[in-house]
Formats: C-alpha cells, structure tokens, sequence
C-alpha cells in the first residue's frame, strides 16, 4: 500500500509537485481562522438573540397559520397550489432523485474544478434565477388572486370606471382553483350518439361511447384533477422546458449538457429561494398572501 | 518513528523547544516534533487522525478561500458543534411530554449557561442547513460533481436530506405550539403521500397525531440514529473527496 502511495506520488509530474502547498500550515490554518470565527459569531449571535420558546404544546389550541419549520416552508408553499400527495412527496422525492442523477447525465469532465467553467455559465445563471425568480412569484401572485386585486384597484384607481370589479366572463382566470369552482361544467356536457359524456364531470365514463349501456366510471373529478394535479404538474415540467428550448434554440447560450444543467439549476434554486421565502414572510392568517409586517399568529 | 530535527546550536530557544517538544511524554503523544519543518508538517498532518482527514499537501488553487468559500468544512463544524451543544442539553432534557417544556424552561432560567448552549444549538442547526445548501451550490457551479466524484455527490444529496432530518425531529423537542404544530403540518405533508402515506405517517409519529409517542421517536433519531447515520456519510464523503484525487480541477 504505502509503496504503491509512494510511487504514485513520485510518477506525479514534476510541475505539479511546484504547485502544491502544504497543508499544515496553508490549510489548517485558513481552517483554524474560520472556525474561531464562526465560533465567536455564533456564542455572540447567541448571547443577544435568543431561541424561540412559545407556550407548551396544547393540541386544542391551533395557531393560525400553522407552519412547518423554515426549511419545509417551500414544501407547504406548493401545498396551497396543488394536491397534497404531490407538493408534500411526489415532487420532492423526484427532485432529489433528479438532483443526485445529475452527475450521471452531465458527464463530461471538461471544465471541472473552476468557477463558472463554460463561455455561457454566468449569463445561463443570472438568466435562469431570473426567470426563476420572477416566473414562481407571478405564478405565487396569480394563485393568491393578487392580479385581481391590483387590476380593480388600477382601474378604480384611475378613476376609469369607480365600481370596476372582475369581470365574469374572467371568472375562471382569478386563480387556479376557479377552474374547478367558477366553471359551470355541467353546462359543458354533450351527447355523443345516445351517450351521454360528461354530464358529471365528477365521474369520467369509461368505454367506446354507443358500445356500452352503463360505462364504467372512472372515479375522477376532472375539474379538481385539472386544476389541482394536471395543470401545476404541466407547469412545474413544462416550464423549465421552455425555458431550455428557449435558452437554446433562440438565444443560443446552450452547447452541453452542463449548459443545460446550469440554465435548469439555477432556476431551481430561485424556485426554492422564492417559495420559502413566500412561507417564511408572506403568508398569514389562513395562508392568505400578506406582507410581512401584517403577520399576525392567533390562535384558535 | 520519526526523529526530530534538533537546531545544530543549543541557545536557550533551542533548550526551551527540547524541554516541550523533544520530550518523551510529547513524542509519545505526537510522534513527530513541532510543526516547524516541511518535514515535521507533513508528518503531524499524516499522523494525526483528526488532520489525517487532509492530505499531506494540495494543489495550490484550492487553498484559495475563494473556491471553497469552507462551505463543507464550515457545514461539518457546525455537525461537531452540534453534537457539543447537543450532549450538554441532553444532561437537563427528559424526552417526556410531561417534563421536556419544563425542562427546556428550566435549562432557559436555572442552568448556568443554558440559555447559551441552547441559542447555540439552535442558531448552529439553522446555520448548517444554510452551509449545506451553499456547499451544494459551490459544488455545482465549479463543476465539482463530474467524474470520477458522481457517486460523492449522491452521497452529499444523502447527507443534504439527513441534515433536514435531523432539524426536524429536533424541533419538536422543546415541545411548545411552536413545535407542535410545526411537526404537525410536516407530518401531515407526510401523510399525503399515494401509497404507504398513511402507514409512514403512523411509523414517524408511533399514532395518528403527534404525542408522547412521537416524543420518544423524534427524541431518538435526533440524538442518535441520525447523527450516527450523518457520521458515516460524512466519513464516506470525506473518504471519498481524498480517493477521488483531492478537490476537482482541471484536467
Ligand atoms: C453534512 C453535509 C456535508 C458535509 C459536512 C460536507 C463536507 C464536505 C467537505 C469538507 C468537502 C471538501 C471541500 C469543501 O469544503 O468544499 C466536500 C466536498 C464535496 N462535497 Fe460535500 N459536504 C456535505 C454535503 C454535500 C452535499 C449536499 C453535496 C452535493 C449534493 C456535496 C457534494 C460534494 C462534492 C461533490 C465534493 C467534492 C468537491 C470537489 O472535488 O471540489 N456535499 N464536502
């Protein structure tokens, strides 16, 4: 072993002996300064603020909002704009498997070890965190109805029209959920021959239509489905597609695969950055958006 | 093992070095004398098990602050000042739901030093998870993950998840509303999970809501099955780092 360890060192280059250093002092003493540091700024940070300790736990009293440690506030932020199962499991289980394939997609290993190593990587990162950024909070602003508010207060505002609100024939385009609760769906049912589809949208019928007297009912709700499960999984997988095939194809910036893995990278941690950040500070009463000094926590 | 460089003249700098480091209980201690020759520095960095996590020497682009930033070093600093704090508080915290708030009460207004270590403890576990994070972002944008460090980077994904594991279960251990129902909306999130949701949920909370059962659950992944699961990632990791051939650079 330790002749093996020998010889390799000696086979090492020449030059590359020149540009070693040693460890001890040149690391750990880098290591030493950052960790008297840390520890002196952390005793201190201690010192002035301290650890939160409300009163004891009481399962009859529920405060509202309840929230979920910081870290999982972006979790509990997807929550409010789909089906639990995917914003509480799916979509993270797939994330982090995503996230720990990356190495096995991008493998090429040109331009490892330094900082931004392609011609394109910083523009890539600076472009996918802002539409990162901007995309999830208008996304975040168009489920809390905010484009609603704003449009009215514009509008009456400008003194255009005093008593301007909403327009009906929009009534579906106040947020995600009113595709499901605004939409009269019953009135969008049809016959087919002497079949009748979709008269409850709440029940998919099943079977070739005029084959069958009673179909089989596939026991979904359609609205609920396209609104809580289609329509944000479309989002979440469509979006960065665009974005990528955008960044490609028309501003040109991609040429590997590592490009691709920054552009949709760097989106991400906007994504992530923005959606805890919106549980954190923004969400009061009832998960209502709210800012931050309008946080109040009551309890019920 | 090895033998000391001794200065050729013997002034008194030289008798006082002799006197503390060319002693027989030093030289039984650190088998090689002060650290003040290349040689002597490479040798107490080889065999001492703590600096032996290093190399003896590294390229020179990586002593840089500026390509680490220490983010890893600085992640498992807070992990080691963890579990500092952490054996401190376990002496006053009893995981039961009749004592665990009084006793976090009593560690904030009785203990010498309580309220310090438990600021500490707290702050740190919020701190390494910001570490963790941007660790992982220094990791990616250098291009640090590409061969041969795939598989070191799946390891730091599992590490990433057992440090947001062991956050949560400790925050339920003050057991005030706070955590309560924190852990009560983390759990729910569980689950909602399609399948085994209901049965997993039950598994972490040893119930159907969180209470005295789900104490003792948290309690012991928190101060035990976690961070001995964290400790053997992190020597894989850090194993790993030195076989993969040192921080990536440039081929
Ligand atoms: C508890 C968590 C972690 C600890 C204590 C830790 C510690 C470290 C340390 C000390 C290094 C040496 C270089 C440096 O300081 O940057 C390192 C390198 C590395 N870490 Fe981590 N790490 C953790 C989590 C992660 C995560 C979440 C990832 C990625 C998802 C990751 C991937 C890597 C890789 C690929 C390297 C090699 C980097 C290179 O060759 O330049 N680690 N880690």
């Amino acid at each position: 072993m330790a002749e093996r360890v020998v010889a390799a060192l000696q086979r090492r280059p020449r030059r590359e002996r020149e540009e070693e250093v040693l460890v001890w002092p040149d690391l750990v003493f880098v290591e030493f300064i950052s960790a008297v540091l840390f520890t002196v700024s952390l005793v201190v940070l201690s010192v002035f603020i301290n650890a939160p300790l409300l009163n004891r736990a009481d399962p009859d009293t529920t405060p509202n909002p309840s929230k979920a440690p910081w870290y999982f506030l972006n979790l509990q932020e997807l929550l409010l704009h789909m089906e639990p199962a995917w914003a509480g499991v799916i979509v993270p289980t797939i994330l982090l498997i995503v996230l720990a394939a990356v190495p096995y997609w991008d493998r090429s290993n040109e331009q490892q070890g330094v900082w931004f190593g392609t011609a394109n990587s910083v523009r890539l990162t600076i472009w996918g965190m802002g539409v990162g950024l901007f995309g999830t909070i208008w996304l975040i602003i168009y489920d809390g109805q905010k484009h609603v508010e704003w449009t009215e207060n514009i509008i009456r505002g400008l003194g255009l029209n005093r008593d301007f609100t909403w327009p009906g024939g929009l009534d579906w385009a106040r947020d995600l959920r009113s595709l499901d609760t605004r939409i009269n769906w019953d009135d969008l049912s049809f016959t087919i021959g002497d079949f009748k589809m979709f008269q409850d949208w709440r029940a998919i019928p099943l079977g070739i239509p005029g084959t069958t007297e009673d179909p089989w009912l596939l026991n979904l709700n359609f609205p609920s489905f396209l609104s809580q499960q289609l329509i944000p999984v479309a989002t979440m997988i469509g979006l960065p597609v665009l974005l990528y095939l955008f960044t490609r194809h028309k501003l040109g910036w991609i040429y590997s695969r590592r490009d691709t893995a920054i552009l949709i990278f760097s989106g991400f941690i906007a994504t992530y950055i923005v959606l805890t950040a919106v549980g954190q500070f923004f969400r009061g009463e009832a998960q209502e958006l709210r800012a931050p000094w309008d946080i109040v926590v009551v309890e019920e | 093992m090895a033998t000391a460089e001794r200065p050729p003249a013997r002034g008194f700098n030289e008798q006082l070095y002799d006197l503390f480091f060319n002693n027989y209980i030093w030289k039984s201690i650190f088998r090689s004398g002060y650290p003040n020759t290349p040689r002597n520095q490479m040798l107490v960095v080889a065999t001492n098990v703590f600096l032996h996590l290093h190399p003896t020497r590294i390229h020179r682009t990586h002593v840089k602050i500026t390509h680490t930033y220490c983010l890893g070093g600085l992640t498992f600093f807070m992990f080691l000042g963890l579990t500092v704090t952490g054996v401190l508080l376990m002496f006053y915290y009893v995981p039961s739901v009749e004592r665990a708030y009084a006793d976090i009460q009593a560690l904030e207004t009785n203990v010498r030093f309580g309220s310090l270590m438990r600021n500490l403890h707290r702050w740190m576990a919020h701190a390494m998870i910001i570490t963790v994070l941007l660790h992982m972002m220094r990791v990616f944008y250098t291009g640090a993950y590409k061969p041969p460090r795939e598989f070191n980077w799946v390891v730091g994904v599992i590490l990433f998840i057992l440090t947001l594991l062991l956050s949560f279960t400790g925050y339920l251990l003050p057991w005030d509303q706070l955590a309560f129902w924190a852990i009560t909306v983390g759990t729910t999130m569980v689950g909602s999970a399609p399948i085994l949701g209901d049965e997993s949920k039950f598994l972490l909370l040893g119930g159907f809501s969180v209470g005295p059962n789900a104490l003792i659950r948290f309690y012991t992944l928190h101060v035990i099955a976690l961070p001995l699961l964290a400790a053997i990632f992190m020597a894989v990791h850090f194993w790993r780092v030195r076989r993969d051939g040192g921080l990536a650079r440039p081929l």
